[in-house]
């Protein structure tokens, strides 16, 4: 019995489903599931073709003609674009020989999010230290111990250069010189307050700041 | 012809479907304490096997392999000896598959729990396990195979030609991806490193999805909602075509998980061009499953059992057009490593496999206790809340997801990272973690309200043990005969249906995984990248034993938004000794490849990190980390040290010939040099506390690479 003839009833018609008027495939009974003698849909085989032909052209694109850029191109393609902006960007420049904290509104709000963003990690978000030293006392630990006297400045370093063996990182890619002003403007607003988990003194007592 | 008269067993049924409801439970209910955890870590109650690197593997391997594992048997013990007009071939098989399964589960969960596990996600399952696994898998294969041999019927229905390409190709996947040597009774390292680790196990971790959550649940589909509906399939020549496009393409699609990663970036393409075209194979199921339904769409008004088919179904279809749109690197490039993919996988693991399994344990039960569903209005109560379920466990994912994506990538006008520190954005998406804990409850409560009515029902009837039917004896019939269609031979000769499934699935892998072995250009090597010393061997186990990879990634993408956050983006020579690699596939925190580079980023010191480990929220208010405060109490296991240097140097890791017996003392050095390190900080720990070996491993990651130069041998 080929599989022709199967599909066929005793009389030869093909048997209809009554509700949706389709053909019936003979001999197809499972535990009592039969099956329909349907086609693929035409839009589901288009959409296979589809996508066929996509994967194809991806194939070709990327590895055989070159269309597109791969990705270690497309990072370096985003990294130039980038470049390109940050040589928009004025540069600040900032007078480091009498770097003074500064007390507008303005700076000191910029300094606070720098702040919140990276600091807050080790110092603590009201600077009442954590690993790192706190900043509401007048100890210091990187003041100028020759001259008995701590300033913005000397903090400035420490910024630029870090404190890698206590794990205080070089920010001098992270952070422009602007930038590190108002922050260290900022930290110093935490002077003569008295939040809660105070880390203890560290480093050596300066009666001046300046 | 002569009528024979045999029996179904439905005890065999009745087992596994009480074990799906069970598990089905246990594991919804781990997954709303994972919830949980995310948003109040005050949950992950300070104990070691409570915490939710150990917890959330549970609740992955509970869904898939306990409920939906069971699920599959349930319907597949059901479904197969009535197809094929016969008993089950073995009766100690059946048993044997029951009891072997339900053992595997339990040794799962407490082993996981203890902190055993090989660090690969869907794969966690050591090594004894994962031996106990394949046998019983043979076991369930062989009874399947040989009741097919033995049946009444000339031709095996489309529901048997997917249990069949399950059976093979979960065989197949198991296999390969849990080729490991042991150390220890309950320990291994896999053969596998980097790249080639991370190819196989996505091969195996995509095609866990695709042969053990998409066909054997096809093949209930085939057989429940026909059943069900009482109505004819709609196309079988669409079962053919989508059946076989289906199982070949599938197996190519794994590196869709490694998009631009440190994967060569054929092997990237093939995985976004293979899972392109897995949309039509796909929703030919869909298809098939959907109109059967013609001409039947009033029943679904009336059916609980027809409702929960066929949002099976509609899910089915929408996630299996958004795996192949996550596939594309564009979309990808956003998606990956956030809470998008979450959200994707439980519309399946929700809706597909959930409801699936609901409609048929609804159909199913009554007829095996000759009775009727205790309650339609329930039935219906519970799919609504599973429907809404869906919906408030998804949106709420999909909404993070987005957020994630948007705030990494955000830059400023000057070129700088809108939101550098990870925590603001894990604050942003708190709200969309609680609300995915209310729509994980929901769904659970609905499961209840399921498991009420069915003890109800089964309280009502009274158990069919056997089920006897009649059928004439399978008459003998040679080779194809003329004028008969090759895949209606095919389908009266299981054995070459089986040969031909396992050729079609093996293709794809070979082709993706072979040439990284062969080929030496797919991964440079470089000089600089050194075995890890045996104290940061001890710590990268602790980071692989706390499941630390459920969380944080250890892969910087090629993205200016990447590496500005990060540093460096990750090259492939770098995890040649990664024996598994701990790339991860989700970022609740940050990723942690540079975490050691002493001028990058993300760099910490040693009592930061010791801080931080014994409680986070103390370095960070707002950070949803578990303490991880016994790693101060427990040693580090120095005893294992030798046997592990030893599987490492039999995987080619080049320690110096006898290194193993002279490591613990290159370890003991390392330890009491950061233990000084700590003490000199004013904290105060012991050398050979796990702590140590960790903040030493955490210290190593990435560094290697800082004064390396990438050079491939063939070019």
């Amino acid at each position: 019995m080929s599989n022709t003839d199967e599909n066929k009833l005793p009389h030869g018609e093909p048997e209809i489903d009554e509700l949706t008027n389709d053909r019936y495939l003979g001999g197809h009974e499972y535990d009592g599931i039969r099956e329909l003698d349907n086609k693929l849909p035409a839009w589901w085989l288009y959409l296979f073709y589809f996508t066929i032909i996509f994967g194809l052209v991806y194939l070709v694109g990327y590895h055989l003609a070159g269309w597109w850029p791969l990705q270690d191109d497309e990072y370096k393609n985003e990294v130039a674009a980038a470049a390109v902006i940050k040589q928009a960007v004025p540069v600040v420049t900032i007078d480091l020989e009498n770097l003074v904290p500064l007390t507008a509104e303005a700076d000191l709000a910029s300094g606070k999010e720098t702040y919140d963003k990276i600091c807050v990690t080790c110092h603590g978000k009201f600077g009442e230290g954590l690993v790192g030293p706190n900043f509401t006392d007048m100890f210091w630990i990187h003041g100028d111990s020759t001259n008995n006297k701590v300033s913005i400045k000397n903090l400035y370093d420490v910024v630029i250069t870090g404190v890698i063996e206590k794990g205080m990182i070089s920010y001098k890619d992270q952070l422009s010189p602007i930038q590190i002003q108002q922050v260290l403007s900022f930290i110093l607003t935490f002077q003569g307050t008295n939040p809660a988990n105070q880390k203890a003194p560290q480093g050596k007592k300066y009666d001046t700041f300046g | 012809m002569e009528l024979q008269k045999f029996y179904y067993d439905n005890k065999i049924v009745k087992l596994f479907a009480y074990a799906t409801l069970f598990w089905g439970i246990v594991g919804m209910l781990v997954g709303v304490l994972v919830a949980i955890q995310l948003v109040f870590p005050a949950f992950n109650f300070n104990l070691a096997f409570t915490t939710f690197g150990r917890v959330r593997p549970v609740h992955t391997n509970a869904i898939i392999f306990a409920f939906v594992g069971n699920g599959i048997f349930t319907g597949y013990y059901y479904s197969l000896q009535r197809l094929l007009k016969t008993g089950m071939a073995s009766k100690w098989m059946s048993y044997t598959h029951f009891w072997g399964w339900q053992s595997i589960i339990v040794l799962a969960a407490v082993t996981l729990l203890a902190g055993f596990t090989s660090g690969k996600e869907y794969a966690e399952l050591e090594w004894p396990i994962d031996i106990l696994i394949a046998v019983i898998w043979v076991i369930f294969g062989w009874n399947m195979m040989w009741t097919i041999l033995k049946r009444r019927t000339k031709h095996i229905y489309v529901a048997i030609w997917f249990y069949i390409a399950t059976f093979v190709t979960v065989a197949v996947l198991h296999i390969g991806n849990s080729i490991e040597i042991p150390w220890s009774f309950l320990k291994s390292y896999p053969v596998y490193a980097g790249v080639q680790d991370a190819l196989v196990q996505w091969w195996y971790g995509h095609n866990a999805v695709a042969f053990f959550l998409t066909t054997p649940y096809l093949g209930l589909m085939y057989y429940f909602m026909p059943k069900a509906a009482n109505r004819p399939v709609y196309s079988y020549k669409l079962s053919i075509i989508h059946f076989w496009a289906l199982i070949f393409l599938y197996i190519w699609a794994g590196p869709h998980h490694l998009l631009y990663q440190s994967i060569p970036n054929w092997a990237q393409s093939l995985g976004t061009v293979f899972s392109l075209m897995l949309i039509a194979p796909s929703w030919g199921g869909m298809i098939n499953g959907l109109l059967t339904l013609r001409g039947a769409w009033d029943k679904v008004r009336e059916e609980p059992v027809l409702k929960f088919f066929v949002v099976a179904i509609t899910a089915y279809g929408m996630s299996t057009f958004e795996g192949p749109m996550l596939s594309l690197k564009s979309i990808n490039a956003i998606s990956h490593f956030t809470n998008w993919t979450v959200g994707h996988v439980h519309i399946g693991a929700l809706g597909w496999n959930g409801f699936l399994t609901f409609g048929m344990i609804y159909w199913l039960m009554p007829r095996l206790f000759n009775t009727k569903l205790y309650s339609v209005k329930l039935a219906n109560l519970h799919f609504w809340m599973g429907t809404l379920a869906i919906l408030f466990y998804s949106i709420p994912l999909y909404w993070a997801g987005w957020t994630e994506a948007s705030m990494f990538k955000q830059f400023n006008e000057a070129g700088e990272l809108v939101y550098p520190n990870f925590l603001q954005v894990v604050s942003q998406i708190m709200p969309m973690y609680v609300m995915r804990i209310f729509g994980g409850t929901l769904y659970f409560l609905g499961a209840i309200i399921m498991v009420f009515n069915i003890v109800k029902t089964v309280k009502a009837g009274s158990f069919v043990a056997t089920e006897a039917d009649e059928a004439p004896a399978l008459e003998k019939e040679g080779g194809m005969k003329s004028g008969e269609d090759f895949h209606r031979f095919l389908e009266r000769k299981p054995v070459r249906f089986m040969i031909l499934a396992i050729v079609a699935i093996l293709i794809g892998g070979i082709v993706e995984i072979v040439p990284t072995y062969l080929i030496k250009s797919n991964i440079p090597t470089i000089s600089s990248v050194k075995p890890y010393t045996p104290l940061e061997l001890q710590g990268r186990d602790i980071y692989i034993k706390e499941g630390c990879y459920n969380c944080h990634s250890q892969m910087i993408r090629p993205f200016r938004s990447e590496t500005e956050r990060y540093g460096e983006y990750s090259k492939a020579g770098e995890y040649v000794y990664d024996h598994p690699f701990q790339w991860g596939s989700k970022r609740t925190g940050p990723d942690l490849w540079r975490e050691g580079v002493k001028t990058g980023r993300l760099y910490k010191p040693d009592s930061w990190h010791y801080n931080h480990f014994m409680d986070p929220q103390k370095m960070n208010a707002t950070s949803i980390m578990p303490k991880y405060s016994w790693l101060a109490d427990y040693e580090i296991d120095i005893n294992s040290t030798p046997a592990k240097i030893r599987v490492m140097q039999t995987l080619g890791v080049p320690y110096p010939e006898g290194y193993d017996k002279i490591a613990n003392d290159d370890l003991k050095a390392q330890a009491e040099k950061i233990a000084a390190g700590l003490k000199a900080q004013g904290i105060d720990v012991d050398s050979n506390k796990q702590v140590i070996a960790l903040i030493a491993y955490i210290q190593r990651l990435g560094t290697d690479i800082s004064s390396g130069t990438e050079t491939a041998e063939t070019k």
